[in-house]
C-alpha cells in the first residue's frame, strides 16, 4: 500500500476490491454456465438463505453454543493453570512434560477418540474445545506472568511488599496484553473445535450443515454456512479486540 | 569559621546507612562462584548525596540492593539508620520503569500504596514538583522519555525515604534531556531534605549530583578511593564549566586510571 494513502482511502480501496471480487464471482459463474453444486454464484447463496429447508438460526445458535462453552471453560482453566505454573516452580516442572506434548500434537485429532471416551453427547464436543482453547492461554498468560520488568519487583519488595502483592500488582496486571493475546487465538481455535467435532458426531450446528450438504450436493447450502461461520469468526475476534482496548487503554499495541 | 560550624554539625548527624566489612558471592547457573563484592565499608551521611562510580560490573548495583534488603550479603553488617524511625528506600532505575496499566498519578502514589499510608499533599507536591500536572491522568504510553523519567522521580520521593537509591539513574537519556533531570533531581534532594546514594560509571554525572565520590575497582567490587565534591549544595548547570567541577571531575578520572593500571600490572586485583 503507498505510503500516501489515507486511512479512509485504505479502507475504501479495501472494500471496493472485495465488492470488485463479488461481482466477478457473480459474472464468471454466469458465462461459464458453472452448475450451483460445482460453485454457487454470490446470487445463490443469498437466495438460499431464503429458499433452502434448513433452520440457519438454530444451527447457527448450536455451533455457537457449543463453542462459545468451550472456550470460557478452556480460558478459566487455562488461566488457572497458568498461575499455579507460575506460582510453583515445583508444580510447574511436573506439570509443563504434559502441556508441551500435548501442545505439538495437532488436537483436532484426538476427536474422534473423545466420543468414544465421553460418549457422543455435547460434552465431548465442548471438551474437544477445552483443549483447543486452553493451550494458548497457559503459554501467554504464564509469559505475561513471568516475564515482569524485574525493578518493579525490586522496588516493591524493597518497601516490604510479599509474593502475593507482587503478584496481584505487578504479574497479574503485567499479563493482561499476553492474555488478550491468547484469547485471540483461542478464539479461533473454539469455531475450528466446534466445526471439527460437529463434523465427527453430531444432529446440529454448522458444522453438521456443512457434513450433510455434501451428502446431498448441496453445495449452495454449504456456502451459507460458510458465510455465516465468516461472519461469526470475525465477530468473536473482533469482541475479542475491542474488548482488549477497553480492559487496556494504556496498551502499546492496542 | 561558620562553614566548619556546618560541618561538624553535620558531621555528628548519625549515619542513614552503615556498611561494614560487605562481601557477596553467589554462584552462576553454571555452578561458578562469584566474588562480587569484597571487604565493602562506607557510610552515608544523614541529608547527604553519596557516588560510587565503578566500570561495569562491579557489584554497584548489587550495592544498592543490599541497601534495599532485596538481596543479602554474605559478610558484614549493614546498620540501616532512619531519623523517624522505619526504614524506607526511593529507587530510581536505568529505566524509568513505571507501571504500563497506571496513570501517572497512580505511578507516583505506589509506594504510599505499598507501604499502607495515604499522603494526597506529597502525591500533588511531587507531581507538581516535577512538572507533571497536566499529566496525572496520562498513562506512560502517553508520555516522552523525559517526561516517564520525572514522573520515576516523584515516585521516588513521595513517601519521604530514609534513602533514596539510584542505579546509574538517566541511562540513554539524551545528552540534552539528561542535564535538565540531573538539575531536577539535584533540587529535588536538595529542597526535600533528602540523603541519597547514587551509582554510575557516568563520572560527569556523579561529581554534579554529589557531595562524595567514592571509587570502586572492577570485580570483585571494592572501595578504593574517595573524592570530596567542593561544590555549593545547592547546583545549577553554570557549575558544570566551573573550576570546581573539573577539579573534581579530574581528580575522580585519575584515581580511575590509577586503579586501572594497577589493575593491569597486577592481574590479582
Amino acid at each position: 500500500m503507498s505510503r500516501s494513502l489515507s486511512r479512509q482511502a485504505g479502507y475504501g480501496l479495501s472494500v471496493l476490491s472485495f465488492l470488485l471480487g463479488l461481482v466477478l464471482w457473480e459474472l464468471m459463474v454466469g458465462w461459464f454456465d458453472v452448475p450451483s453444486f460445482l460453485f454457487p454464484a454470490p446470487s445463490a447463496i443469498f437466495e438460499v438463505y431464503f429458499t433452502a429447508d434448513v433452520d440457519w438460526l438454530r444451527h447457527t445458535l448450536a455451533t455457537l453454543r457449543t463453542a462459545l462453552t468451550g472456550f470460557t471453560i478452556g480460558v478459566v482453566f487455562g488461566f488457572a493453570l497458568a498461575v499455579v505454573i507460575t506460582l510453583s516452580h515445583v508444580l510447574s516442572r511436573m506439570i509443563m512434560p504434559y502441556v508441551v506434548a500435548l501442545q505439538v500434537l495437532p488436537k483436532v485429532a484426538i476427536a474422534p477418540i473423545l466420543y468414544i471416551m465421553l460418549g457422543f453427547t455435547n460434552t465431548s464436543r465442548v471438551i474437544l474445545i477445552v483443549i483447543l482453547t486452553f493451550f494458548p492461554i497457559v503459554i501467554n498468560v504464564s509469559t505475561g506472568l513471568a516475564t515482569v520488568d524485574r525493578n518493579l519487583v525490586h522496588l516493591l519488595q524493597s518497601l516490604g511488599a510479599g509474593r502475593f502483592s507482587v503478584f496481584y500488582k505487578v504479574r497479574l496486571p503485567n499479563s493482561l496484553p499476553y492474555f488478550f493475546d491468547g484469547l485471540r487465538i483461542a478464539v479461533s481455535g473454539a469455531l475450528v473445535g466446534a466445526i471439527v467435532a460437529e463434523f465427527v458426531s453430531s444432529s446440529e450446528g454448522l458444522g453438521f450443515l456443512i457434513l450433510n450438504s455434501q451428502y446431498t450436493f448441496n453445495t449452495t447450502a454449504a456456502f451459507g454456512a460458510f458465510v455465516i461461520l465468516t461472519a461469526l469468526g470475525l465477530a468473536l475476534y473482533g469482541s475479542v479486540v475491542f474488548l482488549g482496548w477497553r480492559v487496556m487503554p494504556w496498551n502499546e499495541r492496542a | 569559621m561558620a562553614g566548619d560550624a556546618v560541618e561538624r554539625a553535620r558531621m555528628s548527624q548519625p549515619d542513614v546507612v552503615t556498611m561494614t566489612g560487605i562481601g557477596k558471592r553467589y554462584s552462576t547457573a553454571k555452578g561458578d562462584d562469584v566474588t562480587a563484592l569484597t571487604d565493602v565499608s562506607l557510610s552515608v551521611r544523614d541529608q547527604e548525596t553519596l557516588a560510587i562510580v565503578g566500570p561495569s560490573g562491579c557489584g554497584k548495583s548489587t550495592l544498592l540492593r543490599l541497601i534495599a534488603g532485596v538481596d543479602h550479603q554474605t559478610e558484614g553488617t549493614i546498620q540501616r539508620d532512619s531519623p523517624d524511625g522505619g526504614f524506607v528506600v526511593g529507587y530510581i532505575f536505568q529505566e524509568s520503569s513505571l507501571m504500563p496499566w497506571r496513570s501517572v498519578y497512580d505511578n507516583v502514589r505506589l509506594p504510599l500504596e505499598v507501604v499502607g499510608r495515604s499522603d494526597p499533599e506529597a502525591i500533588d507536591e511531587l507531581i507538581r514538583m516535577v512538572g507533571m500536572q497536566d499529566f496525572e491522568k496520562a498513562y506512560p504510553i502517553e508520555l516522552s522519555g523525559g517526561m516517564q523519567r520525572r514522573v520515576s522521580l516523584a515516585r521516588a520521593f513521595v513517601h519521604k525515604p530514609s534513602i533514596v537509591l539510584m542505579d546509574e539513574p538517566f541511562t540513554g537519556v539524551d545528552e540534552f534531556t539528561k542535564e535538565g533531570l540531573q538539575h531536577e533531581l539535584s533540587r529535588m534532594i536538595r529542597e526535600l531534605g533528602a540523603t541519597a546514594m547514587l551509582v554510575t560509571h557516568d563520572i560527569e554525572e556523579a561529581v554534579f549530583l554529589s557531595d562524595r565520590v567514592l571509587i570502586m575497582s572492577p570485580r570483585p567490587g571494592r572501595i578504593l578511593a574517595e573524592v570530596v565534591v567542593e561544590l555549593p549544595k545547592e547546583r545549577d548547570p553554570s557549575m558544570r564549566s566551573s573550576i570546581k567541577f573539573f577539579d573534581a571531575a579530574r581528580e575522580v578520572r585519575e584515581r580511575v586510571l590509577e586503579i586501572h593500571q594497577v589493575g593491569q600490572a597486577d592481574p590479582a586485583v
